[in-house]
């Protein structure tokens, strides 16, 4: 029996014959390789994995959407943000249709490149993401940037959501697999809230299919024998403690605040700002940046699954309208929205996860 | 947009570095990991490493992963 299989026939064995268990991946790259390995099929019946709010992209606000739309408009800006950002739809189109003025990064350094080459504009840096790219972010502006260049901040924590979702009824969550790269930064005790607070079993693992199946195995262990903790099955990479010294240069240049994501709403405590003692930098505050409200996109249902309440084929636009060449709504934009996967690792199934989505 | 890849450090000055990965070679920074050293391999992501791989947790890992494989043999023998 080789090693994949002898780890399935392990988590058939601990997964309980008599109750459905939910287990939760709150990051698009475990969905990514969850969808492609074809994983869930093997999993027992009586164990759904389920795709979380692993996508930064999707959740990321139709406001500063339109902010970023809006800045790529003015003659004096330059727009500069990861690539996928660009086709994020918004009540005003995407970025690559409406803006005038933008570019495409695939690391921060580069928008600082841009702002040394275009002395007489003003570069703004749409920063978007969880710990794992808010780190780089910090680390440039720690290196010292250019007095042209401003950073539009929409970085999002990522135990702040998990806390929402553990306390929503509905979703019922199990066990989490906690993400790997965001466990790098933040450390996996980071998580321990869940497990000592929820009595959540919560498993940081890496990106191979039998890494995850390991850390799934860990969490089914858990719950069986009543030992709720903590787990790490990418001790490789991920320290109890984490990166201190990202986490410190994390600190110096963003607070927490309270802020909004995209299709799920106002959730305190749950996004980074830059510090007053920078606020020079912030583009919100030199451009006078006004929060507008967030429209709703007819039919889409990311909100539902983001929050775990619903798979991407339980949307009547997936596959049809909605397409990663013709996206309706932000999950299926990105490589880590779990509509995007579903659709090319061609997922699907028919029942919803808890009935929200009739 | 969180992924990152393990890369070998092989040049370093300051807190700028280079790193090779499958013959492919790229300036990562060390700012957010001052102290990797040249030989170690570190994760990169956006250009920045941002933990250190460690080879002997890995390993542990992997025989993790070969026990619990193996250990449903061992119960389905008995
Ligand atoms: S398939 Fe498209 S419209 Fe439906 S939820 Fe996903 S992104 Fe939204």
């Amino acid at each position: 029996m080789d090693r994949t299989h002898g780890i399935i026939r392990h988590i058939r064995s601990l997964t309980p014959d008599d109750r459905k268990l939910k287990i939760m991946n709150v990051c698009g790259s475990h969905e990514h390789t969850i969808a492609f390995s074809g994983m869930r099929s093997l999993m027992p019946e009586n164990l759904e994995i389920i795709p979380g709010p692993g996508c930064p992209v999707c959740v990321c606000p139709e406001s500063d959407i339109i902010h970023a739309i809006d800045l790529s408009n003015r003659d004096d800006v330059i727009l500069v943000t990861y690539g996928d950002m660009l086709r994020v739809p918004s009540v005003k189109g995407s970025i690559r249709a409406q803006g005038k003025n933008y570019k495409m990064v695939s690391s921060p350094f580069e928008a600082i490149s841009i702002a040394h080459s275009n002395p007489d504009k003003k570069i703004v840096f749409f920063s978007i993401g969880f710990e794992t790219t808010t780190a780089p972010t910090a680390a440039i502006l720690e290196t010292g940037v250019p007095d042209n260049f401003f950073v539009l901040s929409s970085h999002r924590l990522t135990p702040a959501i998990m806390e929402v979702l553990v306390k929503d009824a509905d979703i019922g969550i199990d066990g989490f697999i906690a993400p790997g790269h965001v466990s790098a930064i933040v450390g996996a005790d980071a998580w321990n809230v869940f497990s000592e607070k929820y009595g959540i079993p919560t498993v940081v693992a890496g990106f191979q299919a039998d890494n995850l199946m390991l850390g799934i195995a860990e969490i089914l262990g858990q719950l069986k024998s009543g030992k709720i903790t903590t787990g790490n099955v990418y001790a490789g990479v991920v320290r109890p403690e984490g990166n201190l010294q990202a986490q410190k240069i994390m600190d110096k240049f963003f607070e927490v605040s309270d802020v909004n994501w995209r299709a799920i709403g106002h959730i305190p405590g749950s996004g980074l700002e830059l510090r007053d003692e920078y606020s020079g930098r912030d583009a919100k505050k030199a451009f006078d940046l006004e929060e507008v409200k967030e429209s709703k996109i007819p039919g889409c249902i990311c909100g539902t699954i983001i929050l775990g309440k619903a798979y991407p084929s339980a949307c009547r636009l997936f596959r049809k309208a909605c397409t990663p060449k013709t996206p309706k709504g932000p999950c299926m934009v990105s490589m880590e929205g779990a509509c995007n996967i579903w659709f090319k690792s061609n997922l699907s199934r028919q029942d919803d996860i808890t009935g929200a989505v009739s | 947009m969180c992924l990152a890849v393990p890369m070998k450090i092989v040049k370093k000055d300051g807190f700028s570095a280079s790193a090779e990965a499958d013959g492919v070679f790229m300036e990562v920074n060390l700012r957010l990991l001052d102290d990797a050293r040249i030989g170690d391999y570190v994760l990169v992501h956006a250009g920045f490493a941002i933990e250190k791989v460690d080879e002997h947790e890995a390993e542990e890992t992997l025989k993790m992963m070969e026990e619990i494989a193996g250990l449903n043999e061992k119960n389905e023998v008995r």
